[in-house]
């Protein structure tokens, strides 16, 4: 059963987690966000559905998660991690599922979170857009919207 | 069996809708405003609500009895009707009535006066004919195919026999160099907008310009995104505007025929005048590395099989070595935009997300809603959702399988499933009050009940989309040059399908057996029986036959929730009577996710609320994100150059998605 894939993960990761049904919230620390990806990749967690962030700007930190699905127990996992907003950097998770590559460029062009190891990483949605990464909670875009109207 | 299906077609009446159309078209549209003067006391919360900024209080009546009351701008009302529920004194109420089309910016705003008189219908009076030459131009419009945003979903009926735009002499075309109209479906963003520049360069003159929606008069409901166009007349002429969000497809017949007229007496069109800005709205060129004997061939947006959405082709003769997807056309930041509007104005903006299935992403974000408010709603209120659910899956496959027949060059499927498409449409909006956006679920129910005679209107609509689907049988998947121009072509292997998290019909084609409605049971699905449609081929033909299936599996979970559907409350209401969560309320701090089964498979909203009456962050994970953006390019490889459009269609993109 899952649970202790879920336990091995607060204990190898020093992770945190809460149970809602079929959905499980982890929190680790950055220096286990790949090896929890792993864990969860060798025990039947087949499919990633995204990878995305969080950007909690009072306390100045990004939060990185990504949700992965174990289709034989149908148990949907998301592992958080913080990082600071400053330089934001944290491995990419491509070389263990294959579609991630393209859910951190997104991620990387709205955030600015730079994914170490992957290769993709060129804008996707945006064509020569010169302003800060939009997602940014410190852009607002009602503001640039009067200043800069179109 | 072909031979037979056709004369059936041909003993049969037309199934093309008469113009002008007779009112009422339906009861349940959301149409203009008509607002009674003597209840309204001016209290503006209407102008409150309005995620759109589309209501304005203005002032009436002599020095010292000073009364307001709502104006409302219909460049920017998108007619979700939050207004009439909050109105207090039921003075302000949305009537069926769809047209509002015009010549200039300026007559699309309504001063409550005219909101007090009853809308009527003024049909255009054909002028004098002027010369040969205007009265040929104006029975010969050809239309520029280019689906700018969301609005062109209601273009797009025209094409199909339910509207025939070929009776009115269009023509959809391809190329820019042989039209005569530009219309533009809706939101342009800066990345469209660079392309729309450029075809209205190349077309020649005499051209019209048409825009549909208000996002290209006035942002329209994406006014705060930093990525679209607020006012399209800043950057090219626009000669027609008609509101709506969508529009119904009658008002766009309402406006050809004024073009029409226009054209009859001797319009030209607006002169020609383009600003690029200089130079920033240029289209980049691009220049892929190659080897020798490569080529790279762009496809899309600007392609009559390709949606909004752009991929660079690395071809060696006529095989695909690689592709490159290039999304990012229909990008408008959904999930920022929703950071801007409080949990309850946010139901009017996430079906907007994919135009294809809006009620899924309705479902989708209703749920996440509700398990963080930790609202139960009544069983009747599951079970209307899970029959606006199906109802929406059957018009979403229904077009795609128009759009597969559309790729495969035969265009019989696509004037049959898109007219028999706005049968369910026609069901749809008497069930929630509109065609593509029903704005139909609120956090704790729904907010109208089912109409009377709705089983009835059903049981008829599902007798003939049966005998329809004998006849998509008999037209299509039993007849060989379907088969050859499909089987065997775009093969997804399960295994690949699952890595590159493939989902829905898609997967499901390949032998995947996941569907969330099993998996996870949201709403009524563990109440009901149906089977999962699978098949083992892998191909575009199993896609395009697994989506035909759902259809009739569809149907018989809609029969089946009709029949069961219990009475119960539209609302949850707390101790007081009002409702629990007000349109203003906040939500506890905490974050939840909620998946659903959408048409295009595994549909998931995050969501973290800090205790505020905003999200704090939402997240939406889209089914065609994977399926398009990562498992196409892949599925695409060493396949001949004229099976492109057949493969993308069977994968059955929604660009709107991935690009939110």
């Amino acid at each position: 059963m899952t649970p202790s894939v879920l336990e091995v993960l607060k204990q190898e990761c020093q992770g945190e987690y809460v149970r809602e049904k079929v959905f499980s919230f982890v929190k680790v620390q950055k220096e286990k966000y790949l090896d929890a990806a792993r864990l969860l990749r060798e025990n039947g967690f087949e499919r990633l559905l995204t990878v995305s962030a969080v950007d909690w700007l009072d306390e100045n930190e990004f939060e990185v998660y990504f949700l992965a699905y174990n289709p034989e127990e149908n148990v949907y996992v998301k592992v958080s991690t913080r990082i600071p907003r400053e330089n934001p950097e944290i491995q990419s998770l491509s070389s263990i599922w294959e579609n991630s590559a393209m859910h951190e460029r997104e991620a990387w062009e709205l955030f600015g979170i730079n994914f170490e190891g992957n290769t993709m990483l060129k804008p996707l949605l945006l064509e020569g857009w010169k302003g800060p990464h939009p997602f940014l909670k410190d852009f607002d875009w009602r503001r640039y919207v009067k200043e800069f109207p179109m | 069996m072909s031979f037979y299906a056709e004369f059936r077609m041909l003993s049969e009446k037309a199934m093309t809708f008469n113009f002008p159309p007779e009112m009422p078209l339906t009861e349940g549209f959301r149409g203009r405003h008509v607002l009674d003067m003597e209840k309204c006391v001016g209290c503006g919360l209407c102008e409150k609500i309005c995620p759109n900024l589309a209501m304005t209080m203005v002032e009436r009546g002599e020095a010292d009895e000073k009364r307001s009351y709502p104006q409302v701008d219909y460049g920017k009302c998108c007619f979700c009707g939050l207004c009439e529920d909050i109105c207090p004194r039921e003075a302000l109420k949305l009537s069926h009535f769809p047209f509002i089309v015009v010549l200039g910016r300026d007559a699309l705003v309504y001063p409550p006066e005219k909101l007090a008189e009853p809308p009527k219908l003024e049909h255009p009076v054909p002028p004098k004919i002027k010369g040969i030459t205007n009265w040929a131009i104006s029975r010969s419009f050809w239309v520029n195919f280019f689906f700018t945003g969301c609005c062109f979903i209601e273009a797009a009926p025209w094409v199909g026999s339910g509207f025939d735009m070929e009776r009115f002499g269009m023509l959809a075309k391809g190329s820019p160099r042989h039209s005569d109209v530009l219309l533009i479906g809706g939101y342009v963003t800066v990345k469209t907008l660079r392309r729309i520049l450029r075809i209205y360069e190349q077309m020649p003159c005499p051209k019209y310009v048409i825009t549909l929606g208000c996002c290209p008069v006035n942002g329209g409901t994406y006014w705060d995104s930093y990525n679209t166009i607020n006012n399209l007349e800043k950057y090219m002429p626009v000669d027609i505007m008609i509101a709506g969000c969508p529009p119904r497809p009658e008002p766009i017949g309402l406006a050809v025929v004024l073009a029409m007229n226009a054209v009859q007496s001797g319009y030209m069109g607006k002169e020609e005048k383009v600003n690029k800005e200089e130079g920033f709205l240029e289209v980049p060129s691009v220049e892929e590395s190659r080897e020798e004997g490569e080529y790279t061939i762009p496809f899309g947006p600007q392609h009559p099989a390709s949606g909004n959405f752009d991929v660079y082709f690395k071809v060696e003769g006529e095989r695909v070595k690689s592709a490159r997807p290039n999304p990012g056309y229909l990008h408008r930041g959904f999930e920022k935009l929703m950071e801007y509007r409080t949990w309850w104005q946010n139901i009017m903006l996430v079906q907007r997300v994919c135009v294809l299935d809006g009620a899924s992403y309705e479902l989708s974000y209703i749920g996440a809603v509700e398990k963080l408010a930790g609202v139960e709603v009544s069983r009747r209120v599951k079970y209307l959702r899970t029959i606006q659910a199906e109802l929406c899956r059957i018009q979403s496959h229904l077009l795609n399988l128009g759009l597969i027949g559309g790729a495969t060059g035969f265009d019989t499927m696509v004037r049959i499933a898109w007219g028999d498409r706005e049968r369910i449409l026609l069901l749809l909006e008497k069930l929630t009050g509109g065609r593509i956006y029903h704005i139909y679920n609120i956090p704790g129910g729904v907010r109208r009940d089912l109409p009377l005679n709705f089983k009835d209107d059903f049981k008829k609509e599902m007798k003939y989309m049966l005998k329809q689907l004998d006849l998509y049988d008999n037209l299509c998947f039993n007849n060989s040059v379907f088969n050859g121009r499909t089987k065997e072509l775009g093969v997804l292997p399960g295994d690949m399908a699952v890595r590159l998290d493939v989902t829905g019909p898609n997967a499901r084609a390949s032998g995947v057996r996941f569907d969330v409605r099993k998996a996870s049971p949201y709403e009524t699905y563990d109440e009901l029986d149906f089977n999962v449609v699978t098949s083992e081929g892998s191909d575009a033909y199993s896609r395009a036959l697994c989506r035909r299936k759902e259809i009739e599996e569809s149907l018989y979970i809609v029969e089946n929730a009709l029949e069961k559907i219990p009475s119960g409350k539209l609302f949850e209401r707390n101790a007081k009577g009002g409702l629990r969560l007000s349109p203003f309320s906040p939500l506890p701090k905490g974050e939840t996710i909620h998946c659903v089964e959408s048409a295009r498979g595994e549909l998931c909203f995050h969501l973290v609320s800090n205790g505020k009456n905003t999200p704090y962050r939402a997240k939406i994970r889209g089914p065609t994100f994977d399926s398009i953006l990562v498992a196409m390019p892949k599925v695409l490889e060493d396949e001949h150059v004229a099976e492109i459009p057949v493969i993308y269609w069977s994968l059955d993109n929604c660009p709107a998605d991935h690009d939110r």
